[in-house]
C-alpha cells in the first residue's frame, strides 16, 4: 500500500494543472472586457500562480538535484 | 449558481478522495492522476466560488431617487452657484470632504476656519449657501480602502496609476479608465521647471469606458443640478479622489455620456 505517483509525476501533473488555470486566469482577466464572467478572479488569479510556483518549485528541485549528481 | 457549484465542488472532493484511497490501495498510477485532479478542482470550485454580485438596473433604481431629492431642493431653494469639492483641509476630520454649494452665482470660496466653524450645518448662512455630503463619498472611501492608502496623502500621478487597477481589476466597475492632466492657459506659458503648477491650476479629463454606472450618468442628465454640477457617483467619487490628492477645491465642469464611456472634465480651483 504505497502511493502510486512520485515526485516527478506530481511535477508533471502541477505543470499541466498550473498551464490550464493560468491560461483560463488570464483569459477571464477583466483588462479584457470579461466582466461578466461571475467567479471570484482574484482568487482564480492566486491559486493559478500557487499552482504555477509550487510547480517551479520542483523544477528547482530538479536543477539543484542535476547539479549537485554532476 | 453559488449552490450548484458548491454541490459539484463537494462532489468532486468525495470522488476525488475516494479515487486517492482507492489508488493507494490498488497501487494504480491512473486512479491516483483522476484522484488528483478531482480534489484538486473540487477544493478549487469551493474555493472560487462565485461572488455576490447585483444586477446593473438595480444601481440605478435604488440611485437616482437620492440624486432627484438633492436636485429637488437645490431647485426649489433656487441655488444657482457652482457646486465645489472641498479638500479635507476645510474640515476638522481629515478623511471627509463635501460639496459647498453657494446660492449666488458670484459667491467667492469659504476659507477653511469659515467651513470648520459650520462643518455640522447643511445651510450656511452670510453668504448662503449649502454643505452637503458628495453622492461618491463612499465609493471613494472604498477606492481608499481597495488601495490601503489614504487619497489624502497621494497625488495626481498617484491616481493616474492606480486607478484604472481599482476600477478594472479590483472593482471591476468599469472595461477602462483614462485620467489626463490639461495645464491652464496660464501654466502653459510657463516653463518645465514650474510646470508643476500644471496640476494645481489646470483641469483634468477622466474617461471611464463601459462603466456600470453608465446608466446612472445618462439618467442625471435631466437633474441639472446633478449633472455636470454634483455628478453622478463615480463622477462624484472621481471628483473626491481628485480634490483629496491635490488638495486644492475641484469642480466639475463637463459630463458626458458617449454609448457606454462618461468622459467628465474637473477644474482644480486656485484658492485666493
Amino acid at each position: 500500500m504505497n502511493f502510486p505517483l512520485s515526485f516527478w509525476d506530481i511535477s508533471l501533473w502541477l505543470a499541466v494543472t498550473a498551464i490550464i488555470l493560468l491560461t483560463t486566469s488570464e483569459l477571464t482577466s477583466p483588462y479584457y472586457g470579461k466582466t461578466n464572467l461571475l467567479i471570484n478572479k482574484k482568487r482564480l488569479k492566486n491559486a493559478a500562480l500557487t499552482t504555477g510556483t509550487l510547480f517551479l518549485i520542483t523544477v528547482a528541485i530538479r536543477i539543484y538535484e542535476i547539479i549537485t549528481s554532476t | 449558481m453559488r449552490e450548484s457549484s458548491k454541490v459539484i465542488g463537494y462532489i468532486l472532493l468525495v470522488f476525488g478522495t475516494l479515487s486517492l484511497i482507492l489508488s493507494i490501495f490498488y497501487e494504480h498510477v491512473i486512479l491516483a492522476f483522476i484522484g488528483l485532479g478531482l480534489t484538486f478542482w473540487g477544493a478549487l470550485l469551493l474555493f472560487i466560488r462565485p461572488g455576490k454580485y447585483v444586477k446593473e438596473k438595480l444601481l440605478n433604481t435604488t440611485t437616482l431617487p437620492t440624486l432627484a431629492d438633492i436636485n429637488q431642493i437645490l431647485a426649489e431653494l433656487e441655488y444657482q452657484g457652482k457646486p465645489t469639492y472641498l479638500p479635507p483641509k476645510y474640515f476638522t476630520n481629515p478623511e471627509t470632504c463635501q460639496i459647498y454649494i453657494p446660492k449666488d452665482k458670484n459667491t467667492t470660496l469659504p476659507t477653511p476656519q469659515e467651513t470648520k466653524k459650520h462643518e455640522n450645518k447643511i445651510f450656511l448662512k452670510n453668504p448662503e449657501a449649502a454643505l452637503i455630503i458628495p453622492p461618491g463619498l463612499s465609493l471613494s472611501k472604498l477606492f481608499e480602502k481597495t488601495t490601503g492608502k489614504s487619497f489624502t496623502k497621494t497625488d495626481i500621478e498617484h491616481l493616474q496609476q492606480n486607478l484604472p487597477k481599482i476600477f478594472i481589476e479590483d472593482l471591476e466597475i468599469a472595461e477602462n479608465i483614462e485620467i489626463q492632466t490639461k495645464p491652464s492657459k496660464t501654466a502653459k506659458k510657463l516653463t518645465d521647471a514650474v510646470a508643476l503648477i500644471h496640476l494645481q491650476t489646470g483641469t483634468i479629463h477622466a474617461k471611464i469606458t463601459n462603466s456600470v454606472y453608465t446608466d446612472t450618468c445618462k439618467e442625471t442628465e435631466t437633474l441639472p443640478h446633478i449633472h455636470a454640477a454634483i455628478g453622478c457617483p463615480i463622477c462624484s467619487a472621481i471628483a473626491i479622489a481628485i480634490t483629496k490628492a491635490t488638495r486644492k477645491p475641484v469642480t466639475i465642469e463637463k459630463e458626458q455620456t458617449n454609448g457606454r464611456n462618461i468622459d467628465t472634465e474637473y477644474r482644480i480651483i486656485l484658492e485666493e
